[in-house]
């Protein structure tokens, strides 16, 4: 753990300097993109398909719709959204791999994929077998609690209570091999010295019935994916897993004010392209995808969403250097987790 | 609850584009239920970005409306064709195409539209009445330990479905559940029986399953008798159930209200295992259970009752809680936050009047079920003149569109082939085709279920059987499956005498 935690440190270096610090830089860029381009010898001419692996209700479902109705308002060129759910991701993935790389298939894909380039290498890296177009969501993941729950109220009684358990509480999350889930609990249950039974719900309806039922004691999530019953206050954060403290959760502690020094691994969902796509037509949906992410309709959803609470911008370089960053980050914990890193 | 009901109706027929769009989610919705592949979910995302430009009583009513009528859709070609619209309509094709080979076609569909709408409007008139009580008594005491017995419960008559023998009923069951583990596990994500697949790590598909061991092994079982000069086209009959008959299933309709109100109310369960658990539950409790899978009108009667009765109470945790139960209602998630809303507790307090034209509009879109059910039903029939040698080819190019359609991926048409070729073996030699889906399906959920409730309950089965729900739906469930198993050996214990 001690290993970890330092190669963390200048992990988190990494991860402020990408989450943080350069937002204004990002933000600015996207600002100033051009409000207009001439369609590279008339490309598009008919409408995009943009693939989904997963379905359309969830996360990526829903910012797949949104930056398509963004990009549509913006350019007036039509996507067909081909939703390939399953296998976390990999069909969908597997399915964009074999389509033609003429730039009109484009890819929505989330974190996901690059921590499945970590753990396997001849799974596609998003950052050299595809090209990103933006990056258009970075977040950070919280633990809930229901707000009438009388057992622990805050991070440090939550954490009384789990030791006192004897390894008998529960949390609610996705917590299938490798995932980031999985990774960031491993971190927290070590610095926190507790044991917690994490119970792994792949669709969200369970996942949050389970704690509004007391079916699980506490649940591992996202802000945006939870931000209902936290309007309803059904739900209550009480540890957030970022170097510091968003804006719009000022009262909840960070991870590392409770004395837990690991990196905070970020959920992203972004858009991509085959790396083999003709160039012009590259900067084309560079453009498009990246001036979409600052129309009205698609900022509205985000900010709907928490997905402003920190910066979600990322441009092509931006996202590389995001991606890079994660799987090698990725690659370490697995790494250190014995898990058969190929 | 009277006067908001009327409120409802009055802001839903009061005017007459949000009149034009429900009869748009009425007719839509059961069109692209009865086309196999291109389901309610088909329409309802193509739908999704139009709903911006509705209000948002409109945009919510529209997806109710479309997930009541798509529901019974799929049982029309269940019923004429053996090929189900969708998942839930499965278990209307086990009993609903024997009848259409017996020459009772009429008496099949007009059970199906009969009890669809008695089922969506019984389902709709408890959702009016309690939702938020019901939605807080279902996660408060319904989790995963609890699913998974439902599951077990459930699986321990499937045995009795469509075999030539119990010991071949079973076998297909297992044979259902081997193939419900292909992919990843649900906990861990480890995948299993891939072959270095990745379009298999998804595990095999509902949709081209079915769609191979219903409708492709049908196309081959008549395409044989053809070949051979046996095959005798299913005898047109337009008769619907008389109200004798139909009164003669009274307890079966009101078991698969209840079991599919159940089912419904669920988080992330929804119309699917109502029907397989309706279906069940009317083998469960039937004097000759062997007259099930060979053309039994309760067997119609049941899955379609209770697979409509899940499209209300499936809006029960959305609307209480914001909890979607499946795919069309995660999407009517979208269509609220559309709106710049939130299904859930505050949704009661914040817009009452959007949340009673949905009620209004889901009593009338089942109501509608009902007539224009029976105005197009008569005419449907026709399509069974159809010669065989039209109709076959027919069949296999809708089946091949629904497979492919679902995930656009040509993997899922191989399997539906591959599922027709072995179904047709199977059925030869006396297994059970209901047996394997049932099994292929249940097992799905109930693994899942099963990891879950194991880790919540630290694997310790005293904890597990703490749970009353739990015991009761095991030890039932093991019951079931001693009594049928007692009736497998008594016949040997007698000729052994």
């Amino acid at each position: 753990m001690k290993k970890l935690q330092k190669k963390s440190m200048s992990g988190i270096v990494t991860a402020l300097a990408v989450a943080g610090f350069s937002s204004i830089a990002y933000a600015e860029e996207c600002r100033i993109s051009n409000s207009s381009m001439v369609k590279p010898g008339g490309f598009p001419d008919r409408a995009l398909t943009m693939v989904v692996p997963y379905g359309p209700g969830g996360g990526s479902g829903q910012v797949a719709a949104a930056m398509a109705e963004a990009v549509t308002g913006l350019t007036s060129v039509g996507i067909n959204r081909d939703h390939k759910p399953g296998g976390s991701g990999t069909v969908g993935m597997t399915a964009y791999m074999t389509s033609q790389a003429d730039g009109y298939t484009v890819l929505e894909h989330i974190d996901d994929a690059s921590s499945a380039h970590a753990l396997d290498s001849s799974k596609p890296n998003p950052a050299v077998d595809l090209i990103p177009l933006v990056i258009s969501q970075v977040t950070f993941s919280q633990v809930y609690i229901r707000t009438n729950e009388t057992r622990y109220t805050d991070w440090p009684s939550f954490v009384a209570w789990v030791q006192a358990q004897d390894g008998k509480a529960t949390i609610a999350n996705v917590s299938k091999e490798g995932s980031m889930e999985r990774v960031i609990m491993k971190f927290i249950t070590e610095s926190s010295n507790m044991t917690i039974q994490q119970i792994s719900f792949d669709k969200g309806a369970p996942r949050y019935g389970a704690l509004l039922g007391g079916q699980v004691d506490a649940l591992f999530e996202q802000p945006g994916d939870v931000r209902k019953f936290l309007d309803s206050d059904n739900f209550k954060p009480i540890l957030t897993v970022f170097g510091e403290r968003p804006a719009a959760f000022a009262d909840v502690p960070t991870h590392v004010e409770m004395g837990m020094d690991f990196e905070p691994l970020l959920r992203f969902r972004g858009f991509y392209v085959h790396k083999d796509a003709p160039a012009d037509r590259v900067d084309w949906l560079k453009w498009a995808f990246q001036r979409a992410y600052c129309e009205d309709s698609y900022q509205t959803y985000n900010d709907s969403k928490f997905m402003n609470v920190i910066d979600s911008y990322r441009d092509t370089d931006g996202a590389i250097e995001l991606i890079n960053a994660a799987i090698d980050q990725y690659r370490g914990v697995y790494k250190e987790m014995g898990l058969d890193v190929k | 609850m009277i006067d908001n009901f009327l409120a409802g109706t009055a802001t839903l027929f009061g005017d007459p584009f949000t009149i034009g769009v429900f009869v748009f989610g009425v007719i839509g919705g059961m069109l692209f239920g009865a086309i196999p592949g291109v389901s309610m979910l088909t329409l309802a995302a193509i739908l999704l970005p139009f709903t911006a430009d509705l209000s948002p009583a409109q945009g919510v009513m529209l997806f109710a409306v479309i997930y009541c009528t798509g529901t019974y859709g799929g049982a029309i070609t269940a019923i004429l064709f053996n090929i189900p619209g969708a998942p839930e309509n499965a278990p209307t094709a086990f009993d609903g195409y024997p009848m259409t080979k017996k020459g009772m076609a009429g008496k099949a569909v007009g059970a199906a539209v009969l009890c669809s709408a008695i089922g969506g409007v019984a389902s709709a008139l408890i959702m009016m009445s309690a939702t938020e009580p019901l939605a807080k008594w279902a996660i408060m005491n319904i989790g995963p330990p609890e699913i998974f017995a439902l599951v077990f419960f459930g699986l321990a008559v499937a045995s009795s479905v469509g075999g030539r023998t119990i010991w071949k009923g079973w076998l297909s069951v297992l044979l259902g559940l081997l193939i419900a583990t292909i992919g990843q596990d649900p906990v861990g994500g480890i995948n299993r029986f891939n072959f270095g697949f990745s379009d298999l790590a998804a595990g095999i598909a509902f949709v081209p399953a079915i769609l191979g061991f219903f409708a492709v092994s049908e196309v081959f079982v008549q395409a044989e008798k053809k070949a051979a000069g046996k095959y005798e086209a299913p005898e047109l009959s337009v008769d619907f159930p008389s109200i004798t008959e139909l009164w003669a299933h009274k307890i079966a309709v009101v078991r698969s209200i209840l079991v599919g109100f159940f089912c419904g109310i669920l988080p992330g369960i929804g119309a699917t295992l109502a029907a397989f658990m309706g279906y069940g539950e009317a083998v469960r409790w039937a004097k000759d259970k062997s007259a099930f899978g060979k053309g039994e009108l309760e067997g119609v009667i049941s899955s379609e009752t209770a697979n409509n009765a899940a499209t209300g109470a499936a809006m029960i945790p959305l609307l209480a809680l914001g909890l979607p139960g499946g795919a069309l209602t995660a999407m009517m998630v979208a269509v609220f936050q559309m709106h710049d809303l939130e299904p859930g507790p505050l949704v009661f307090y914040n817009s009452p009047d959007l949340i009673w034209v949905v009620f209004a509009a889901m009593f009338y879109a089942n109501l509608s079920i009902l007539f224009i059910g029976l105005l197009e039903t008569k005419t449907i029939l026709y399509l069974l003149k159809i010669p065989f040698q039209f109709l076959a080819p027919m069949i296999l190019m809708l089946a091949s569109i629904g497979a492919y359609i679902s995930r656009g991926l040509v993997l899922d048409v191989m399997v539906m082939f591959l599922a027709g070729i072995i179904g047709f073996f199977l059925r030869r030699s006396g297994y059970s085709i209901p047996g394997i889906v049932l099994g292929l399906i249940l097992g799905k959920i109930g693994e899942q279920n099963f990891a879950q409730g194991m880790q919540m309950v630290h694997y310790d089965l005293g904890t597990y059987f703490s749970r009353p729900i739990c015991t009761i739906l095991v030890i039932a469930g093991i019951l079931t499956l001693a009594k049928g198993l007692y009736s497998a050996f008594a016949p040997i214990s007698k000729e052994t005498a």
